[in-house]
């Protein structure tokens, strides 16, 4: 269920990333910082080591030649090395001799025969001088101390500070570099001599550590802090980023209930889901357009069917209520088949406008001259405008067009038929078909009343009669020019409806040539 | 009773004229809305039977054009049957709606219950006396006895009952029995009246000379 929501699937990745950056930023700000920390210990480690180296040596220091010494100052005032003691460069002065070679084994392999060969002397005093001693004062300094080992391992000289655990370090390599190590809470730097004796400077981190940690726990609450204002932020985001898709689908959900005049509100128009939402309102707002004229439609075509319906009922009913004489049967059961075929018409035309509706009325496509269609359905009309004594002119020039002949002259004779049906007595109706600007085009015209210029519009809509009184008495729906629009169009044509101001109306066919 | 039956599908038309004729209603007709709104204006009907759907005014225009001077009572007729339409048709003024096809003997039924309502009488049955009136099977019995009348007879005799207590005026009642497609011979009042009284009892129906005819309260 959650992980089908799109809002926790973006809050997900949203916390995947953030956690992601977060940490990588978070580890490497740490890392940074204690890099930074070390150095700036180890540094501070390795002046002294290498100021106290220079004592152990009792010559300057740049004569070992530490690698570093940074912020090495000799005291002002000539070689302070040599105040006390003036050790000579090649002879310290050795002291005691505990150990004696027996401890040689401390050595790293290869030491002898270097520039020391003799065995060092394994204990001798030490001066430290009184720069060297300042460097590590216990509360100027930070708790730094010291200690020289002698070649053989043993404690030469030591600051009082020194933990107890504090050991020789190993001679890794001949380099006279100074070297590193960090302890529990330690960090040391020592620096091994010529002749094997090894100094120490080193120094308590607990306080930096705990520093450090502190920045640990520093950065870890703002990673979480930056966690949760970015995922609440997302968590807005996202939900107005969806809020849209919600209301759209609540309108669509309404709208499938079945209010179909139903809109989604749109408040921003230029965003996707906007326009989105503009393009659905549309599509509804044809909907419900389509819905509305079938609706009209059925109406209108229930209101056909009953009117008929209750013809047939009255007459029934009332010619049973007593005894009729045969004259009276016959004449009632004659209006009802009147009526029955005039609903049987009326289904049939409402069946024909479902199937073209529907798209299943098939059209067939066949080479077929208008101008011979127009001559049989002229024909077929003519007695029936001779009884009103109206003359049907014919102006019929071939005109090959594709199409279903049957269907062309029904169309034909349904406008005929209404040529003669709106006439008036005597009067005219010419018959036309041509080649028109690319089109075969038929028309009929007649010399009736026309059609009226507020109905002129409707004319082919379904059941839309322009005199209504009339057309009811002769049992016509309304539905004939609709038909004829629908098989027109069927075709790929157009048929249009015209009164010029003379009087009269003219019915136009455009249909595709062959 | 003269009802009026606007309708534009003439069979229709013809059909209701005839069964309302021979229910003893005098019936006039019309085909379109104008031509029903003018009758009903201007002459005095006790119902008017209106379908909706009518060429050059529509029912509703009708029914609005008439309330502005008549209560005459109205029955509309009309194919739609959603219940938006009957609340309009009833909110507009309509008495009653039927909706088509519908059965001739529940549009009687409703036309009598419109005329006795407007009357003032809610109750089908008219007691006058020792006469009793059923509008329903219109049969009427004098001491428990029926009565054979003529539909003439009964619709004089209908009417002057349901405004009992009142003087009927010959006018009133060639207005409201008669209508245009009688011959004037079946309209002579007095001769159906003296048949009437030669049935019921002459004291039945008092004449008031010169005015009219009264059935007493």
């Amino acid at each position: 269920m959650v992980t089908k929501s799109i809002r926790w699937r973006l809050q997900l990745w949203l916390a995947f990333l953030l956690v992601c950056i977060l940490s990588g930023f978070g580890v490497t700000a740490y890392q940074l910082h204690r890099t930074n920390l070390l150095r700036q210990i180890d540094e501070d480690l390795q002046r002294r080591v290498t100021a106290l180296t220079a004592d152990v040596r009792g010559i300057p220091p740049h004569f070992g030649g530490g690698p570093k010494r940074p912020q090495f100052e000799p005291a002002p005032g000539g070689n302070p090395m040599n105040d006390g003691f003036g050790p000579p460069p090649k002879g310290p002065r050795f002291e005691g001799g505990r150990g004696g070679p027996g401890k040689r084994r401390f050595e790293p392999d290869g030491m002898e025969g270097r520039g020391f060969p003799d065995t060092g002397p394994e204990r001798r005093e030490i001066l430290i001088s009184a720069q060297t001693q300042r460097l590590f004062d216990d509360v100027e300094t930070n708790g730094f101390y010291y200690a020289v080992w002698s070649r053989s391992g043993s404690l030469l000289k030591r600051s009082t500070n020194l933990p107890p655990e504090v050991f020789r370090p190993q001679r890794s390599d001949l380099a006279m570099t100074i070297e590193t190590r960090t302890g529990l809470e330690r960090r040391e730097a020592y620096l091994f001599t010529e002749i094997g004796e090894c100094a120490l400077a080193g120094r308590s981190i607990a306080g930096d550590l705990a520093e450090l940690r502190g920045f640990g726990w520093w950065l870890l609450a703002a990673g979480v802090a930056v966690l949760a204002v970015g995922l609440g932020g997302g968590w807005l985001a996202t939900s107005r980023a969806i809020r849209p898709i919600e209301d759209i689908g609540a309108a669509a959900s309404r709208i499938s209930a079945g209010n179909l005049s139903e809109r989604i509100n749109v408040t921003d128009t230029d965003s996707e889901l906007g326009r989105l939402a503009g393009v659905l309102n549309s599509t509804f707002a044809r909907l419900d357009a389509a819905f509305a004229q079938q609706r009209q439609f059925t109406a209108d075509a229930s209101h056909e069917l009953r009117t008929p319906l209750a013809v047939i009922i009255s007459e029934a009913q009332s010619i049973l209520a007593r005894e009729r004489s045969p004259a009276e049967y016959r004449e009632t059961i004659e209006t009802c088949l009147e009526t029955a075929q005039q609903m049987r018409r009326l289904t049939e035309s409402l069946l024909e406008l479902a199937r073209f509706d529907g798209g299943q009325e098939a059209i067939e496509r066949v080479p077929c001259d208008l101008a011979e269609r127009a001559r049989a359905s002229v024909e077929l009309i003519r007695p029936l405008a001779r009884r009103r004594h109206i003359g049907i002119e014919c102006d019929l020039a071939p005109v090959e067009t594709l199409g279903d002949p049957d269907r062309l002259g029904q169309v034909l004779t349904n406008l005929l038929s209404n040529a003669v049906a709106y006439n008036k007595d005597a009067g005219r109706i010419v018959v036309s078909t041509r080649v028109a600007s690319g089109s075969a085009v038929l028309t009929v015209a007649d010399t009736g009343p026309g059609i009226a210029a507020e109905d002129l519009p409707h004319v082919f809509k379904r059941f839309y009669r322009a005199d209504k009184a009339r057309a009811r008495a002769d049992g016509h729906a309304g539905l004939g020019l609709a038909i004829c629009k629908a098989v027109i169009e069927a075709h790929g044509g157009v048929i249009e409806a015209a009164s010029p101001p003379g009087g009269g109306a003219v019915f136009t066919v455009r249909l595709p040539l062959r | 009773m003269r009802i009026l039956l606007v309708e534009d599908e003439p069979r229709l038309l013809r059909s209701l004229a005839r069964a309302l004729r021979e229910e003893g209603y005098a019936v006039d007709t019309a085909a379109d809305g104008e031509e029903g709104l003018y009758m009903a204006k201007n002459c005095d009907y006790n119902a008017v039977v209106l379908d909706v759907m009518l060429p050059r005014l529509d029912g509703w225009q009708v029914l609005e054009g008439l309330r502005q001077h008549k209560q005459t009572p109205v029955l509309m007729l009309t194919a739609r049957d959603a219940p938006r339409d009957r609340v309009r048709g009833l909110d507009t003024g309509a008495d009653d709606y039927l909706v088509k096809p519908f059965d001739l003997s529940e549009l009687l039924a409703r036309l009598r219950a419109l005329i006795r309502r407007s009357a003032g009488q809610a109750r089908p049955v008219l007691e006058v006396g020792e006469v009793l009136l059923d509008t329903r099977a219109r049969l009427v019995s004098h001491k428990g006895k029926a009565v054979t009348l003529t539909p003439r007879e009964y619709a004089i005799l209908e009417y002057l009952a349901l405004h009992r207590g009142e003087v009927v005026t010959r006018t009133e009642l060639y207005e409201h029995l008669f209508d245009d497609s009688d011959d004037s011979l079946s309209n002579l009042l007095d001769v159906h009246v003296f048949s009437i009284r030669k049935k019921l009892g002459a004291e039945l129906i008092a004449t008031r000379r010169g005015v009219g005819y009264c059935v007493r309260a």
